[in-house]
C-alpha cells in the first residue's frame, strides 16, 4: 500500500516536472524574451517616477501618507505593480495555457491520457511563477539600490509566504479561467476583463480607501488587496509580521475557496465539453 | 474474446445556427425555436462493433462518417451521449483511467505534437502522462526512435521534421506505453506513397509480430483492403456491413464493374448515364483532382458491361467530356461500399 502511494507520488511530480521542463523549454525556444527579462524590468520602473514627479515633484507626498500611512509614492506603486504582475502571468500565463494546448492541437492527447490533468495544471503553473519570479528578481534589486526599498532578513520570509499565499490563490482564480476557456474558447478577452477587475479594485497605485464604499465591497474579495496590504505594511511601514496576521488568514482562505472552487469547475467543465463535443474546438 | 466492444454507441451534435451581429439581443422566433431543437448531428447512431484481440480492423467511411467521432468516444475525449464500450475489460463510461491506460492513439496527424520541442522532448514528455518511470521512458524512448528509424534526428526540433517524420513521432508516441490496443485515425492523411508504405507496414507488423489489436480508421479504400482482417463500411454514422475485405466484395461478386477515366465531366453525368445505361445497378462520379492531373472516374456497375462501353463512351463524347481510360473490372471494396452506402468516398492516392 504504501509503495503503491509512494510510486503514484514519484509519477505525480514527474508529470509537474515534465510539464515545468516542457514549458521552460517552449520559453527558451524564443530567444526575444531574454530581451524582455533584462531590459523591461529597468524600463518598467520609468512611467512611475515621471508620474511621482508630476503630481507631487518628488518620490515623496505628505498628503499621499495621510490615506496610505508611507509618503513613498514610488515604492507604493512599485510594490504595487511587482506584485500585479504575478496576477497577469497567473491569468495569461495557467488560464490561457488549455487553450493554448487547443490551438496546438494537443488537448486531446493530454485529457486521453490516463494521468490527473491537475498535476498538468500544476506544472504549467510553476513554470509561470519561475519566470514571474526571476522577473520580480530584478525589480526588487532595482527597487533596493534606487528607490530606497529596504528588505531585512526579517521581512523576506513573511514577504515570501505572502506570496506564495497570493500565487496559489490567483492560480485557484486561474484554473476557473481554464474552465472557462473550455467551454467559451475566448480566454484571452475573459483574461483582460479580469485582469482589469484586479488593477482597478485592488489598491495596485492608490490605497483601497481611494475607492467608493461599493468598490471597497469588491476589493474585499481579491487576494491582492490582502497581499498588497500586507507586504507594504511589512516593507514600508516597518510593521511586524504579527500586524498582518488577518491579511494572511484572509488569504489562506481565499486560497482553499479559489483552488476548491477552481478544480471542482475545471473537472465539470471538462465533462460538460467532452459532452457537446466542443472540448478541442477554438 | 474482444478488445473493443460498443453497445448501442450514440453520439449527437447540436448544430449552432447564427442569429446575425446582434441575435443575441432579440428573442427566438418560433420558427428558430423549433430549428434549434431539431438542428442536430447524428455522428453515430447506435453502433455495435466487437473486434477481437490481436486483430486489425478497419472503420471505412467518407470524411464526416463518424469515424473520428467513434475513435474520439473510445478514447474518452468525447461522452457518448447513449451506450457505451468496453475496452480490454473497462468501461469507457464509469473505468476511465484504465481505458486510457490501454490505449495508444494516434489521431490529428502532425499538428498533435510539440514542434519547439526535439523528438526526444516530445516522447519523453508523454511518457511522463502515463506515468512511466524516467528511466524506463529513457531506454523506451531510444528502441522507438529506432524502429521508427529517427534516432540520429533524436535531438533535432520537430519543426526541422517533414510530415511523414513526424507522424512517425505521432505513431511512437501511440506505442510509449506499450498498449495492447491501438486507435489509428487517418495515420496516412496526407503523407507521401513512401511514408504512407512504411507507417502501413509498421501497423501490420504491430499486429502480426506483436499481437496488438489496432482499430483503423480510414477512408484510404486501398489502405483499408491491403491491411485489415476486417472492415466496417461506416456512413452517416450507422455501421452498415462489417466483415473480411473479400466477403464484402463478394456482395457484387457476380456482377462486372466498368470504369471510365475522364476529364470534364459534369455533375448531371451521372443521371445522364443512368438513364442511357438502363440496366446498370449504380452509375458514380468520382471527381478527380483534374486541375492536378489527377482524372475523374466514372463507375457503372451491374448490368452487361460490354453493351454499357459502348453507350456510356457514345454519350460521354457527346458531352465533349475527354475520356483518358476505359476497363472492365472485378468488383473492388470500393464498389462494395459504394453499393452499400450510396456514397462514395474522396479520390484515392497512389
Amino acid at each position: 500500500m504504501k509503495l503503491a502511494i509512494s510510486k503514484d507520488l514519484t509519477a505525480n511530480s514527474y508529470i509537474i516536472w515534465s510539464e515545468l521542463v516542457k514549458n521552460m523549454k517552449f520559453l527558451m525556444a524564443y530567444p526575444v524574451v531574454f530581451v524582455f527579462w533584462t531590459i523591461f524590468p529597468i524600463f518598467w520602473f520609468i512611467p512611475f517616477l515621471l508620474q511621482g514627479q508630476a503630481f507631487v515633484g518628488g518620490l515623496q507626498s505628505p498628503e499621499f501618507a495621510k490615506l496610505a500611512g508611507t509618503p513613498n509614492f514610488v515604492a507604493f506603486v512599485i510594490l504595487g505593480g511587482i506584485l500585479n504582475s504575478y496576477v497577469l502571468t497567473s491569468l495569461y500565463g495557467v488560464g490561457e495555457s488549455m487553450r493554448r494546448e487547443a490551438y496546438r492541437g494537443t488537448l486531446d492527447y493530454l485529457l486521453s491520457s490516463p494521468c490527473n490533468k491537475a498535476f498538468i495544471l500544476i506544472g504549467k503553473a510553476m513554470s509561470q511563477s519561475i519566470s514571474s519570479t526571476l522577473y520580480t528578481i530584478t525589480q526588487l534589486a532595482v527597487c533596493i539600490l534606487f528607490f530606497g526599498i529596504e528588505i531585512t532578513l526579517g521581512v523576506i520570509m513573511p514577504v515570501l509566504l505572502i506570496i506564495i499565499l497570493l500565487i496559489l490563490g490567483l492560480y485557484g482564480i486561474a484554473l476557473m479561467l481554464a474552465a472557462l476557456s473550455l467551454r467559451y474558447k475566448q480566454a484571452h478577452d475573459l483574461a483582460h476583463t479580469l485582469e482589469n477587475i484586479f488593477y482597478v479594485f485592488s489598491p495596485v497605485r492608490y490605497p483601497v480607501q481611494s475607492l467608493p464604499s461599493w468598490a471597497q465591497m469588491v476589493s474585499a474579495i481579491l487576494p491582492l488587496t490582502y497581499a498588497l496590504i500586507a507586504v507594504r505594511s511589512l516593507m514600508l511601514l516597518k510593521y511586524n509580521v504579527t500586524a498582518v496576521y488577518y491579511e494572511i488568514l484572509v488569504l489562506f482562505i481565499i486560497d482553499v475557496v479559489a483552488i476548491f472552487l477552481g478544480f471542482y469547475l475545471f473537472n465539470w467543465m471538462e465533462e460538460r465539453t467532452k459532452k457537446s463535443g466542443t472540448i478541442s474546438h477554438y | 474474446m474482444y478488445s473493443i466492444q460498443t453497445v448501442d454507441l450514440t453520439k449527437r451534435f447540436k448544430k449552432k445556427r447564427h442569429r446575425g451581429i446582434f441575435g443575441f439581443l432579440r428573442r427566438k422566433t418560433g420558427r428558430e425555436k423549433a430549428e434549434a431543437e431539431t438542428a442536430v448531428t447524428v455522428a453515430l447512431d447506435h453502433v455495435n462493433v466487437k473486434i477481437r484481440s490481436g486483430e486489425l480492423f478497419g472503420l471505412l467511411g467518407p470524411n464526416g462518417a463518424g469515424k473520428t467521432t467513434f475513435v474520439k468516444c473510445l478514447s474518452t475525449i468525447l461522452i457518448p451521449d447513449k451506450g457505451t464500450a468496453i475496452i480490454n475489460g473497462f468501461d469507457i463510461r464509469e473505468q476511465t483511467q484504465m481505458v486510457r491506460a490501454s490505449l495508444g492513439l494516434v489521431i490529428g496527424g502532425e499538428r498533435t505534437l510539440y514542434w519547439k520541442l526535439t523528438a526526444k522532448d516530445n516522447l519523453m514528455y508523454f511518457a511522463s502522462l502515463y506515468k512511466i518511470p524516467r528511466n524506463e521512458a529513457k531506454e523506451r524512448v531510444n528502441e522507438l526512435l529506432r524502429l521508427m528509424d529517427l534516432s540520429d534526428r533524436a535531438d533535432e526540433r520537430l519543426e526541422d521534421y517533414s510530415t511523414g517524420m513526424r507522424q512517425k513521432i505521432a505513431v511512437a508516441r501511440a506505442l510509449l506505453h506499450n498498449p495492447p490496443i491501438l486507435l489509428l485515425d487517418e495515420p496516412t492523411l496526407g503523407l507521401d506513397p513512401t511514408f504512407s508504405r512504411q507507417i502501413r507496414n509498421q501497423i501490420k507488423a504491430l499486429c502480426q509480430e506483436e499481437g496488438k489489436t489496432v482499430l483503423l480508421a480510414t477512408h484510404y479504400m486501398k489502405e483499408a483492403d491491403d491491411l485489415c482482417d476486417r472492415v466496417a463500411i461506416i456512413n452517416d454514422g450507422k455501421v452498415v456491413a462489417v466483415d473480411a475485405p473479400n466477403r464484402l466484395k463478394a456482395i457484387i461478386r457476380e456482377t462486372e464493374v466498368l470504369e471510365v477515366g475522364c476529364y470534364g465531366p459534369s455533375p448531371d453525368i451521372e443521371t445522364h448515364l443512368r438513364s442511357i445505361c438502363r440496366n446498370a445497378e449504380i452509375v458514380t462520379l468520382i471527381q478527380g483532382e483534374e486541375a492536378k492531373g489527377v482524372p475523374s472516374r466514372i463507375k457503372i456497375i451491374g448490368g452487361n458491361a460490354e453493351e454499357n462501353v459502348d453507350l456510356a463512351i457514345d454519350a460521354l463524347r457527346r458531352k465533349n467530356v475527354q475520356i483518358t481510360s476505359v476497363n472492365v473490372s472485378m468488383p473492388t471494396l470500393e464498389d462494395a461500399f459504394i453499393k452499400l452506402t450510396g456514397a462514395k468516398l474522396t479520390e484515392e492516392k497512389e
